[in-house]
């Protein structure tokens, strides 16, 4: 294979592709690749160890492995085997994951990745929409975006998609104008038009002090958040507003009784709840000039991008990590995602952001339900938490905590595990302190199916490489970008080049060898071809927008899709597409069930979801529990006690998820700013090096409570002076012959392992660190 | 006739490489030698630093500074083929007369320390030409410098001249959203998802690219050397910084 363009006839495509796309063939070809299955013959583990691996035939590894799954399973200790994925897609391989647990009798199938992702956001919308995912945005037709921490134009999602709406907003009359709000200078910092430095942790008091101005000026959409009932604006500075009180009006011709808000100063909610208690009791002093105290954002600067965002339509306001990373990341995210309902871009007509839907796929040829034994249906295996605690008592509201399985396995607490296996995913290395990981897998049977030779697959016992992208059968339901749904099939570019197996395949294959009605659910399935036809039958009474209504002409155009997205808001009042239009009215019982599913059916400035969780917030965060609902500014609690500078880990647009460390042409290009070819520099403003002995150019260290890296560093004026740039990449120990002991140290290894309580998310972006020179 | 030119928009560029990956996968080149490249500045410093950045290809010169010193006629601009300076690998002798007269850096003697290692080169060792890895493309023409380069010759941006003449005769854009160009577009014009290049005719008064050197006064870099790039430049900042020597202290 010689090279890669986009798909001119996929929707994120479009014919185009981000930089990390061409690389595709450098990977395929990639000479430090697996061959074939493999399995250890050294017994100790530790990052210098050589795992001693010998090749091995696919029966024999699958045997291997299947006979340890029954043995687990015949002692009663099936929940001791976990499955960890990190860039899982769909049914033909993570989604084979719930019925896989179900069937073997684990409650850790499948441990995800996404507490170490980007969780904040998806709990900041579901504690004021209702929805635990990412949005959708028409960015094609916005005219104001107010980016909180984003690196929308090197890492933001769907990348290769983004850079395609840059280039329509920038050019599209009027001009969508952009401010960006961020810790560090960066490109996106560049090209915005105004670009607003803050102070790491505290996007919330910003965030308060722009709702606090569109109120208190008149700004906010009244048809979607509603309004005082005289008309007239009593967001006053300090003062209380009242709640438009309910009477019963009888029409005097019909005689039909109403309850109405009475006539008066009080405010009526229209799509939104709790603003009363919102200004009353958080928002009426959160001040511009309040918010400059805490963000280092001048008070008239909060105030000139509040009425920028206020007085245009439509208006976005997005983040993703940035804000959230942090112990106040779910409140700080709510704050942000507050300015949407204050000024209608929730659903709204165009230029607004809403939510995803999913793909029409037809049914598994069989069910799980009917294959599960006696063990599977009431096995002790049910008394088990999963080995991360995720909804436990300790973690209540997360998805996912993987950066607490390591942990927990070296604490034996809840329990010890006895086998892991590993899917596009490597926390020994990129989860906060690995180092803990390094110790805790070392007593574990490790399953590793990365084509690569990643610091997974050192501590591993079995290799089953996984074809690399471009080999394999695969479906991809879209991340959200546009709502309409969309599901890409990757179709083979080139017969694998090695002994490698799909990773759905080898799932499924190991299936078939568990013991008992297991087995015979997976001689059903049989293979990943079987699952994806079974899915494509869904397209034949529903198809997709380029005609494509079977498996064959999904494989021929690569992708079905079909809009338009189902709902909007206009206003005031919801409605719903009717094959025609968006023509069909939404009571408030459907808007509840389907678009805003809160408990009040509204957007909530004070969340009944976080109510529910009051007295943990309060333990875990200092929130007295009758305020754990508003939306409101916590404080941030950073890692690192006395040290004093702030470390961020960015992606830069040549980082691949985690698997562009071994591409030469990668790390040649990798960090533009300051030059970064052969490494990549730790950024730093000339100030704090001078004031630690630093040159230009000099070699390092960076320590924190966990531990200490080194680098070369590069002075970067445009930056915080107290805040320093790593952008994440290099410091492998594994992974191949060119990003095996690249410097710099690797920024996991000085991070401490702390999340958000609410969400989970590992605050990656928190701790701060000691400079000094090596 | 044909005189194939570029416009870059430095307001829609975002600045991510594909261009430059894109040119780099096209055309087999090492690490680092980036025949398209995208250079950024910064100057100023905290709270109010600018940051800055130019995809630069080669400029294909209408009066080329290399072709001038050249001592063998290695390199050289041919009229019958859109007015692209090509290097004749056979006849270059690897002096890097030419890589000094470029007044835009645009030319590569690859033959130097790899800039990352260890070395692709021992990877994919190759015999008559300086790697040959598993990824090489089909087309190959040593008098236009196509293809892997042999050792101790200078390199550089074609246009990618083994797809640009391919394109139909005559036609005023090679577009990419052109379903009738898009296989005969430039790799890095092709890619560009803000969609900030564009390719096609200038002594065409009405390609798509003289319109919008028109409509939004597009600009050659470096014109007081009188090289006259057939590559322009719209948007603001489109200007390359004087050289600063970096400090130390």
């Amino acid at each position: 294979m010689h090279a890669i363009y986009g798909d001119t006839g996929n929707p994120i495509a479009n014919g185009k592709l981000c930089p990390k796309g061409h690389l595709g063939t450098y990977f395929l070809y990639d000479p430090d690749r697996f061959k074939g299955p493999m399995r250890r013959t050294n017994p100790n583990k530790g990052r210098n160890e050589d795992p001693g691996f010998v090749p091995i035939s696919w029966d024999e590894a699958l045997d291997i492995v299947a006979d340890r799954l029954n043995d687990l399973r015949d002692r009663g200790e099936s929940h001791r085997f976990a499955h960890f994925y990190g860039r899982g897609w769909g049914p033909t391989d993570a989604g084979l994951y719930g019925d896989w647990g179900r069937l073997y009798g684990t409650p850790n199938s499948a441990i995800g990745h996404s507490s170490m992702c980007a969780d904040g956001s998806k709990r900041a919308k579901q504690a004021t929409d209702g929805n635990n995912s990412y949005n959708s945005y028409d960015y094609a037709n916005t005219n104001y975006i107010l980016n909180f921490g984003a690196s929308f134009l090197e890492a933001f999602r769907p990348y290769n998609y983004l850079m395609q709406m840059w280039g329509k907003m920038r050019s599209k009359s009027p001009q969508t104008r952009i401010t960006s709000i961020d810790v560090r200078m960066s490109p996106t910092m560049a090209a915005s038009d105004r670009a607003v430095y803050i102070k790491p942790g505290t996007d919330a008091a910003m965030a308060l002090a722009v709702a606090h101005v569109i109120l208190t000026e008149g700004l906010w959409d009244r048809e979607f958040v509603g309004d005082f009932t005289d008309g007239r604006n009593h967001f006053v500075t300090g003062e209380d507003i009242s709640a438009a009180t309910q009477v019963a009006v009888t029409d005097e011709e019909t005689g039909e009784v109403t309850i109405q808000a009475a006539e008066g100063s009080g405010f009526v909610d229209l799509w939104t709840h709790g603003m009363v208690r919102w200004w009353n009791e958080e928002l009426k002093d959160r001040t511009p000039e309040w918010a400059e105290s805490i963000t280092d954002v001048p008070a008239s600067t909060i105030r000139a991008v509040a009425r920028e965002f206020g007085t245009t339509r439509p208006a976005m306001a997005l983040f993703e990590r940035g804000p959230t990373s942090h112990s106040n990341g779910t409140y700080a995210g709510m704050a942000i995602h507050a300015l949407n309902a204050l000024v209608g871009s929730l659903y709204a007509e165009k230029g607004g952001l809403f939510y995803q839907m999913g793909p029409s796929y037809g049914g598994l040829p069989v069910s799980a339900a009917d294959y599960m034994d006696d063990w599977a249906q009431n096995g002790a295996w049910k008394e088990q938490p999963r080995i991360d605690k995720a909804k436990t008592a300790e973690w209540p509201m997360v998805d996912s905590m993987m950066q607490e399985a390591g942990p927990n396995h070296l604490k034996g607490d809840p329990y010890k595990l006895d086998t892991a296996m590993f899917y596009y995913t490597n926390p020994i290395w990129s989860a906060p302190n690995p180092q803990v990981w390094e110790e805790a897998l070392k007593d574990v049977f490790i399953i590793d199916t990365s084509p690569f030779p990643g610091e997974t697959a050192m501590y591993a016992d079995i290799i089953l490489p996984d074809h690399t992208y471009l080999e394999r059968w695969q479906d991809s339901p879209t991340y959200p970008f546009e709502g309409w749904p969309m599901t890409a099939l990757r179709v083979p570019a080139v017969d694998p080049i090695h002994d490698t197996k799909h990773f759905g395949d080898t799932l499924i294959e190991i299936g078939k060898r568990i013991n008992g009605p297991m087995g015979e659910y997976y001689r059903e399935i049989d293979n990943v071809e079987n699952i994806l036809r079974h899915l494509a039958k869904g397209f034949e009474d529903n198809p997709g927008d380029n005609g494509v209504n079977s498996f064959e002409s999904w494989a021929e155009k690569g992708v079905w899709y079909k809009k338009p997205y189902h709902w909007h808001h206009r206003r005031g009042t919801f409605y719903e597409w009717d094959g025609e239009g968006y023509n069909t009215q939404m009571t408030p019982d459907e808007v509840k069930a389907k678009l805003l599913k809160t408990p009040s059916g509204k957007f909530e400035f004070v969340s009944g979801y976080l109510e529910n969780h009051a007295d943990y917030i309060e333990r875990e965060l200092g929130v007295p529990a009758d305020r754990a609902g508003l939306i409101q500014w916590v404080a941030p609690v950073h890692s690192g006690g006395g040290d004093d500078l702030f470390l961020v880990s960015p992606k830069t647009p040549l980082h691949a998820e985690g698997r562009s460390g071994n591409i030469p042409h990668g790390i040649a290009n990798h960090q533009p700013i300051v030059g970064g070819k052969n490494t990549v520099y730790l950024e730093i403003h000339p100030e704090t090096a001078r004031d630690r002995g630093i040159r230009d150019g000099d070699r390092v260290r960076m320590t924190s409570a966990v531990g200490s890296i080194e680098a070369y560093c590069r002075f970067m004026p445009g930056h915080r002076r107290d805040t320093i740039v790593l952008p994440m990449e290099h410091g492998h120990w594994a992974q191949g012959r060119w990003a095996k002991g690249r410097l710099p140290g690797h920024s996991g290894d000085v991070t401490p392992n702390v999340s958000d309580p609410i969400s989970g998310l590992a605050s990656y972006y928190t701790g701060k660190v000691k400079l000094e020179r090596v | 006739m044909t005189k194939w030119g570029m416009v870059i928009d430095l307001d829609k560029c975002t600045g991510c490489q594909a261009c430059t990956t894109a040119c780099a996968m096209e055309n087999n080149t090492l690490p680092g030698e980036n025949w398209q490249d995208v250079l950024y500045y910064s100057e100023g410093s905290y709270p109010t630093a600018k940051l800055t950045w130019l995809p630069r290809p080669c400029m294909q010169c209408e009066n080329p500074s290399c072709v001038a010193v050249c001592p063998t006629k290695a390199t050289y601009k041919d009229m019958d083929a859109g007015g692209i300076v090509f290097v004749d690998w056979n006849k270059c002798i690897g002096c890097k007369y030419c890589m000094i007269a470029c007044p835009y850096g645009v030319r590569f003697y690859a033959d130097e320390k790899p800039v990352v290692e260890p070395d692709v080169r021992d990877v994919f060792p190759g015999e008559g030409q300086l790697h040959a890895p598993p990824y090489q493309g089909p087309d190959s023409d040593s008098v236009r410098g196509i293809g892997i380069q042999p050792k101790g010759v200078v390199s550089k941006c074609t246009f990618c001249y083994h797809k640009v003449s391919k394109a139909p005769e005559g036609v005023a854009d090679l577009d990419e959203d052109n379903p009738e160009t898009k296989e005969f577009t430039p790799a890095c014009v092709r890619t560009c998802p803000p969609k900030a290049r564009y390719f096609g005719d200038l002594d065409n008064p009405e390609s798509e690219v003289n319109r919008l050197i028109a409509d939004q006064r597009g600009v050659r870099l470096k014109d007081h050397t009188g090289n006259r790039p057939q590559v322009y430049y719209l948007g603001s900042g489109a200007d390359v910084p004087a050289y600063q020597s970096p400090k130390k202290t």
